[in-house]
Parts: structure tokens; sequence; C-alpha cells
């Protein structure tokens, strides 16, 4: 940097320090509007049942309860669906696993049928999802998975837009080192679990992330397979909150809080890993 | 031998899955789509006849197929560009700054995104409501009438959108921010030496630097406007009077319902070509972009 | 060419299979032994462990989400893999007996005299919910509609007792909305497709004719659209399609309004300080008497069950007087045998006989397929666009009349 110094030059750098300082504020007034729903909702489960109902409504609880955490745990069962919503994000990972392998060969490899096989994948993006419950319930009941943790998590398994951004991303690992492996006598999958993966750091960070999403929030397999209460989630667990007639805003804004408070810890721990992995997956 | 067979394996557990539980339903509501399937199949199968393409004729004069349709293109045709610059808006201003505030402000942008639907229906339930709503005591602050999100029939397509945007600008926020990552200091830099404002340096290099990104969020974010369905469906259950019934949702209703599976599955397999022509349109566009 | 045509052939053949199978399968000849899984409605399935447990049979309960009840039904008759015992709203009952999952019980009955039919009021059991000719199921709860009214309110306008027939609730419901702005007088659920039918009914006309067919083309639906369409003229209700009713009857915005118990219910828990200043009241009459539904739900045995008698055992166990009135004290869900309902001790709340006395006369919703998908959605958009966007009555009607004339409940 020049060390010059005149007047011209730090009248434009206050300029620009003075439209960072409003685009701050801009983006801080955009942020708490953004958020406020969620805010209004960690709010609502803190509010006595009148005052939740109250017309108009406090932003703030003016008698603060934990009353309905209470109930979430003691009376409803939230723990358990807790567990279960914990396993099926555990087995998520496994097809994390999965959709890994198949964007590594999709970008590394060259063999027959690659191009439609990808052509499937990009195509499985395009299927709206009721059109595939009846048939997927079918297959599922007919490997008799239905009322299993495993049945819940495997329509959702694999998804053809992360196979595609594995792929976008795998393709920038230089072929050299891949290369260079196997000439050492490396297997194949040694090559992926030690060159591969370990490079693919990034991208697992933001598969991590959309797995955690769609696994925690899952709710309509776990509705359809489980015939049996015990293999609730906490999306299904939440619904069952919602009844003919709403009467207990605190109650469902508990159960609704205690389903987004973990996503949000995930994301700040992983986000600027998250960032990082679709920077280099291509997407610029 | 060996060489040959390893994409093979890498492949295929993935592959079988998405054959399991993408390629093959759709295979099956193909075959569906050109019978009377209804719920009496299940108790006896032989209640379901072929019919050839009746499903298809019907669905094309079914004025609730077409209204469904009308919906689902006014959506995307507002949504998508919605989305599309306000995240890259949003992301663009985050990045002006790479200090704590501006990094934290990120996971506020994100909360939408990760929030589960039925949790989004309670709070923008509640945010909505016409007598007892939040938004509409607001603006009884400020003199404004009473005004009815969710019960005007154009005003509840906005009030669904703006929800769906809402949900859709977070992940695609941070995938801005990550493109904008690799755009090169330098070529910044030399254009602040060339005297580029803030305005011409983001519309003449950043912009075109983030081509790409900006071609992959479209087609996914059209893709799930093609598809919407989670918002009115728990907000409105498509209503008033049809107003907020996407393809998405007439599809649900005919076939859990009226459990017209027949019918319902015609109806998927053209919103499934709708959506097939337009994401080929937008590739080919792209290509024919790329070679200018 | 050829490979699309086997492969067809292949899915086909494959879905033929995984449904034809589940078809196929009859109820064991052999009981077996073990837990049932009950299927319930609501938010837990506590509630109904604690009222078996003295039955000595063993359960699995299941609480199924309000609002996902079609898929999961739908999904769980495609494969045939369901409960021993399910709950089913008396609207779905035709749609489920239709595709095959419960189980005829006609034969079966005899052996369990606690769910004979003429335990139960007329109409709810035995042949009068039969589909097809047979019996499918056995009632559990009832749940009605009645008139609401905050007394206070209508008292300070000069209202000294709840209007009794529609033509009082249109004079009562003006004088109420004149209030002020944002007052109405009553409140129509745009989503409340049976207040209409409960209105031709009280008309003293019914919308099956004769034969069995759907038929809303008569004098006393007209009459009913009447009733309806004026207290939207009048301004005397809400416009807006998500007024929460509950909200609206505690802070007095609509004063008066026909719901069911369990309104009655949440009022008490929300604002127990206006106990006193409210009242459930008959529904209001017209020329016909004051004709309310009986909706509710009933308990039906999985087609396939290994379990048929014991499944039978446990509804009869529900079933007696003790036990249902230990379930209203549990949730609040009114009993259906006809012994239960003369309780003492249950009539002695005044809202509660409100209730008893309306089932009394009260009529279930005509058991035709897909009641609520194909009648009531069409009826409550001929409706509500007449009185919301201000479509023409007639075309509007006629148009009804015409998508609804082929259904029937044979």
């Amino acid at each position: 940097m020049s060390t010059r110094s005149n007047s011209s030059d730090s009248s434009a750098a206050q300029r620009r320090r003075a439209l960072t300082i409003s685009i701050g504020v801009a983006l801080g007034v955009g942020a708490i509007i953004t958020a406020f729903p969620f805010i209004w909702m960690i709010s609502t489960s803190f509010k006595p049942q009148r005052e939740s109902t109250d017309f108009p409504p406090t932003i703030l609880p003016g008698q603060p309860t934990f009353e309905w955490y209470v109930r979430l745990f003691t009376e409803l069962d939230f723990g358990r669906y807790l567990a279960n919503t914990v396993v099926v994000v555990l087995i998520g990972f496994v097809g994390l696993l999965l959709m890994a392998m198949a964007g590594y060969a999709f970008a590394k490899f060259d063999f027959r049928g690659r191009r439609w096989m990808f052509f499937l994948v990009l195509a499985t993006m395009m299927i709206p999802i009721q059109v595939t419950m009846i048939p997927t319930y079918l297959i599922l009941n007919g490997m008799k998975l239905t009322n299993t943790l495993v049945g819940i998590a495997l329509p959702t398994l694999v998804s053809g837009f992360s196979i595609f951004l594995f792929r976008q991303f795998m393709s920038t690992i230089p072929t050299e080192m891949l290369e260079a492996a196997r000439l050492d006598g490396a297997g194949e999958f040694r090559t992926f679990w030690q060159i591969v993966l370990p490079m693919s750091g990034p991208i697992l960070a933001v598969q991590v992330v959309l797995t955690f999403i769609s696994g925690w929030n899952s709710f309509l397999w776990p509705l359809i397979i489980a015939s049996d209460q015990k293999l609730y989630t906490l999306s299904v667990g939440l619904a069952l909150l919602n009844q003919q007639l709403a009467v207990n805003p605190g109650l469902q804004m508990a159960a609704a809080s205690v389903m987004v408070v973990p996503i949000l810890i995930v994301f700040i721990v992983f986000q600027r890993y998250v960032i990082q992995g679709f920077a280099l997956s291509g997407l610029k | 031998m060996r060489n040959r067979l390893t994409p093979y394996l890498f492949v295929s557990p993935a592959m079988l899955l998405l054959v399991a539980f993408g390629i093959f339903p759709i295979l099956v509501a193909a075959v569906i789509s050109t019978t009377n399937m209804n719920i009496s199949a299940f108790a006896n199968w032989n209640n379901v006849k072929f019919i050839g393409i009746d499903n298809y004729t019907k669905l094309f004069a079914d004025p609730a197929f077409w209204q469904a349709l009308g919906n689902t293109g006014l959506f995307a045709v507002f949504g998508v560009p919605a989305i599309v610059v306000l995240s890259l808006g949003v992301a663009l201003l985050l990045n002006r700054s790479q200090g704590v505030f501006f990094r934290s402000l990120r996971a506020f942008y994100f909360i939408p995104a990760i929030t589960a639907i039925v949790a989004i229906s309670l709070v923008w339930g509640y945010l909505y409501n016409t007598q007892f709503g939040l938004l509409n005591y607001l603006l009884s602050l400020v003199g404004i009438e009473q005004v009815q999100w969710l019960s005007d029939p154009v005003l509840a397509k906005f009030s669904v959108a703006l929800v769906a945007v809402w949900r859709g600008t977070g992940l695609n926020i941070i995938i801005f921010l990550a493109a904008l990552q690799g755009v090169p200091k330098e070529y910044l830099e030399a254009a602040s030496l060339d005297g580029a404002g803030e305005w011409k340096k983001t519309f003449s290099i950043v912009i075109p630097l983030l081509r790409f990104a900006i071609f992959f969020v479209s087609v996914t974010t059209t893709i799930s406007w093609l598809q919407f369905f989670d918002e009115p469906f728990v907000l409105t259950d498509g209503g008033p009077l049809g107003a907020t019934t996407s393809a998405s949702i007439f599809l649900y209703k005919e076939g859990f319902r009226l459990n017209q599976f027949g019918y319902a599955s015609a109806g998927s397999i053209v919103l499934f070509a709708i959506i097939a022509i337009i994401t080929l349109v937008q590739l080919r566009l792209r290509r024919a972009d790329d070679e200018y | 060419m050829k490979r699309t045509t086997q492969a067809a052939l292949a899915v086909v053949a494959a879905a033929a299979m995984t449904l034809g199978m589940s078809a196929c399968s009859t109820p064991a000849a052999t009981e077996a032994s073990g837990p049932l899984t009950v299927w319930v409605m609501g938010d837990s399935g506590a509630n109904f462990e604690k009222l078996v447990a003295g039955s000595g049979i063993q359960v699995d309960v299941v609480a199924i989400p309000w609002d996902s009840i079609d898929e999961k039904l739908t999904t769980a008759v495609a494969s045939g893999s369901g409960p021993d015992i399910l709950e089913i709203g008396l609207s779905k009952l035709r749609t489920f007996a239709d595709a095959g999952a419960l189980l005829p019980l006609d034969g079966l009955l005899a052996d369990y005299p606690g769910l004979a039919t003429a335990n139960f009021p007329a109409g709810v059991a035995g042949t009068a919910t039969a589909v097809g000719g047979k019996i499918v199921s056995v009632p559990w709860t009832s749940d009605t509609r009645v008139l609401f009214t905050r007394t206070d309110i209508l008292a300070a306008n000069g209202i000294d007792s709840p209007p009794a027939t529609w033509e009082e609730v249109r004079a009562d419901a003006k004088i109420l909305a004149a209030r002020g702005d944002g007052q109405y007088g009553y409140y129509i659920p745009q989503w409340d497709a049976p207040l209409p039918i409960e209105m031709t009914w009280s008309n003293g006309g019914d919308v099956i004719d004769s034969k069995g067919n759907v038929n809303f083309d008569n004098a006393a639906f007209q009459s009913a659209v009447d009733t309806y369409t004026s207290l939207y003229a009048d301004g005397s209700v809400p416009t807006n399609s998500d007024f929460d009713q509950q909200a609206g009857f505690i802070s007095g915005v609509a004063p008066m309004l026909v719901s069911g118990p369990y309104l009655g219910k949440g009022v008490t828990d929300a604002a127990p300080e206006l106990d006193g200043k409210w009242q459930a009241s008959p529904l209001p009459s017209g020329d016909g008497g004051s004709v309310s539904l009986f909706a509710g739900s009933n308990l039906g045995v999985w087609f396939n069950t290994d379990q048929p008698k014991q499944s039978l055992k446990l509804l009869e166990y529900v079933d007696q007087p003790a036990q249902q009135l230990a379930w209203y004290g549990l949730t609040g869900q009114l009993p259906t045998t006809s012994a239960a309902l003369v309780d003492s001790t249950l009539n002695s709340d005044p809202n509660v006989k409100v209730y008893t006395d309306q089932l009394a006369t009260a009529k279930v919703l005509p058991l035709v397929s897909n009641w609520d998908g194909a009648v009531g959605t069409a009826l409550l958009d001929a409706l509500n666009s007449i009185v919301l966007t201000g479509a023409d009555r007639k075309t509007a009607l006629d148009g009804f009349f015409q998508a609804t004339k082929t259904l029937t409940i044979n």
C-alpha cells in the first residue's frame, strides 16, 4: 500500500467508511425483521397461556414461565421424539457418504452410462414429492421397513441436488493427486477415503448442514412409516399439538423452539466452512 | 477389470436409492395415470380399469387444474426474480465487510431457511391473523384498517409467497456469499484505480463474475416454485376459493383427499413434464449464452 | 421401443404384486396374541392407555395428527398393513369402508352384547352407519353443534335470552354488529360445511332424496342459503377466513356462534374469568325444529387383523358406560352409549345437558363416499363465492347441484 496521504484520498476513505456503516445499519434492521418471527416464537414460548392469546399482543413475556418446556418433556414424550430425530439425522450421514461416493465417480471417472446416469440424478430434482409418496411407501412396505427408523430415513437418504454439488466440488480435485496415490499402490476405496474425503472438507460441511436440516425437519416419512408412536420425530410431535382448534400457542411455540435452536447452533458452528464449501464447488 | 468396475461400485448405492425412490415412482405414476384407479382398488384390484388418455383429456378440461397451473405460473414469475434479486442484494451487502458484525448477521438471514414448516405455519398464522395478528396490530397503531392477509384472494397470493420468499432466501444468500469469495480482489482494485464507483464495480465486474451462481440459483429456485406446496398448504390450504392452490396442492387434494389416484397421477406427469421442459430451456439458454 | 414396453410392464407387474398381495390377505383363521395396536386422533396416546389400563388387554397406542389423517390412512390402506383398531371420523367412514380397510362386523357382534345397536342412540349404530349393508364400525365418541352466546354482551345490548330461531339470530346479530367497527354479531366458519346442512335439516328438509341420491335442489336448502347469505349481507359476520373463533368469542368480537363442545372446553381453559358470562343453548331452529349434526368418531377393526376377537373385546370394554364417562373426564369428548349420555353427573353441568339433549335429535351426515372432499368442498365453494366475491347465486348453486347430483349413499 502506498503511504502517500492527501486530502482527496482520506475523504474518499471516509465516504467509504460512512457507506459501510450505513449498510451495516440497514442490514442490521433487515436481520431483525427477517428473524422477527423467530424472536416472537421464542418469546411466546415463555408466555403463560392467557398472555399468549391476549390482544394486543406483547412482544416480551410479562411473566415468563418454563411450564411449556417442562410439559413437552414430561407429559408429551418430546425426549423420545428428540432421540428419534437424532437417529434419523445420523442415518442421514450414511446417505451423505453414499452421495459423496457417487459425486466422486461422476467427477473423476469416465464410464459407460455416466451421461444418462447423471441425467437421472438431475431428473430426480424435478419430481414433485406428491407423486412419489404412495409408490415409495409400497416399496418400503415390500422391504419390511415400515415402522423402522431406517425406513423413515431411506426415502430422503440421497438427493440429486447433493450429488450434483459433490460432483461440482470434486471435479476441482487435481487428478494427479489421485494418480499418485494409485501409483503408491492405494486401492480405490483407500484413495477415496484418505485423499478425496479429506480434501472435500468444505463441501462436506455444506452437506452436513443440508443433511442436518432435512433430517431434523423430516415430517412426512416419519408420519407415514411409523405405525408406532415411539418412532415419531420432533416435527410429527409438533403437528400432534396442532389440534382442531389452536388453543395453546405457548406450548406449540415451545415445541417449535426446541426444533429450531439446535439447527441454528449447527449452522453457526459450520457457517464458515459452509460458505467455503459452496465457494469451492465452482459456484462462481 | 477392477478399474472398469470401480466407478460403478461408487455410483451404485446412491443410484439404486435414487432409482427406487425417485425414478421408479414416476414410472408407476405414468402407468397409474392411464387407469381409473381410486381407493376402491385397494379393496379389490379388479376395480382398476385401463382408460387410456381419458385422465389427461379430463385434466385439460378441468378449470380447477388451469387455475392451479395459472397460480403456479404467477408464483414462479414473481417469486423467482424476488428470491434471486433479494438474496443477491443481501449477499452483496453482507460481503461489504468481513468484520465480526457483518459475519454475525449472516446467521439471522439464515434462520428462516432452517425453520421447520410446521413451526412456520404456527408463527406466520399468528402474525397474519386478521383480528388478533401482530401485523394488523402494528398497522392499527399507524391508523391503517384491518388487512385480510390470508382471506383476500389477491392478497393471500402475496402473503403465502412472502413467506416462501422469506424462507427461500437463506440458503441462496449463502451460495452467493460463497461465490463472492471467488471474485478476485485484483480486479476490483484495478477498477478502483481506474476511478470506477461502487455501483459500476458491482454491476460491471462483480455481477458478471457471479453468472454461474446466478444461473444455478435461478434454476433451483424455479424448480422449487413450480413445486410450491408447503406454505399455502399450511397457511391457507389452497384457499380462499382456490386463489393459492398451486399445481402441487391440486395434485395432493385430488390424490389424498379425493383418492383419485389415476387422475392425480396424470396431473403429476404433466407437472413433471412442465418442470423438465422449463429446466431444459434454461439449460439451453445458458449454453447459448456461453457461446457468445 | 420394445425395451420401453418391457420396462413399463415390469413396473405394472411389480406394483400389482405389491398391491395385490396386500389386498388378498384376510384375517387369520386363528387368533394371534400380543398387544393390540390402536390409532387414535389427537395429541397423545397416553389418555387412551390410561382408559384401557383396567381391561387386562395390552395396547400400543399411536396418536395421529389431525391434519395428517389422509396421508396416514391412505398409505396404510394401500399397503394393507395397519393397526388392529382405529378411530375413524364419521365423515371418513364410507371412504375407508369402500377401500376395504375395515372388517365387516355383522357376524361377530352377536357375541359382544355391549356393542349391540340398541345401546346407542338411533341413527348412529348398526345399520344406520353401515356401508354397503355391512356394519364396519361401532360408535365411540359423540360431538354435536350448539349455539354459544356471550350472555353478558347480549344483555348489555338489550337481548335477554339467546336466539332460538335463525330469524332471531339474524335480528340479534344485526344489533350486536352495530356495536362498532370491527365488532360482529355472529361468526360463520368458512370451513364449516355441515352448518348449511344443519340449517337445511332444521328447516325440515334433507339433502338426500328418497332414492338415496344427493339432492340439494329443494326449498329447505334454498331457505338455508337465504339465512347464510343474509348474515353476510347484513355485515353481521367477519369475512376473513382466518378468524379465530375462540379468540373472537373470548374477546367478544363475535359474541354468538355455532360450535361444538370443544369450544366450551377451550373457553373454560383459556378464560376462566368469563365463567357465568356465556352459555350453550340449542341450535337455532327453522320450520322443522332444531336438528343438529351428530359428528364424533367410531372405532373400527382393521380388515386383516390377526386378533379380531381381542379387538372386539377391547371395543366392548371402551363402550361400557363407565369407560365412556371416564373418557369424557380425560379428554372432554362426549360419550355415545345411551346409558352414559343420560348419566346424572355428566348432565349436572348445564352446558353438557344442552349437548346431550341436542344429540338426542341430531343426525349424521350422509354416508357418501368422500363427503368432505366432494360435497363439503363444493358446497363451501359455492356459498363462499356468493357471499365473498359476489358470484351470481343461481349460477353458483346450479353448478353445485350439477357437480353433486351423481353422488349417492347407495
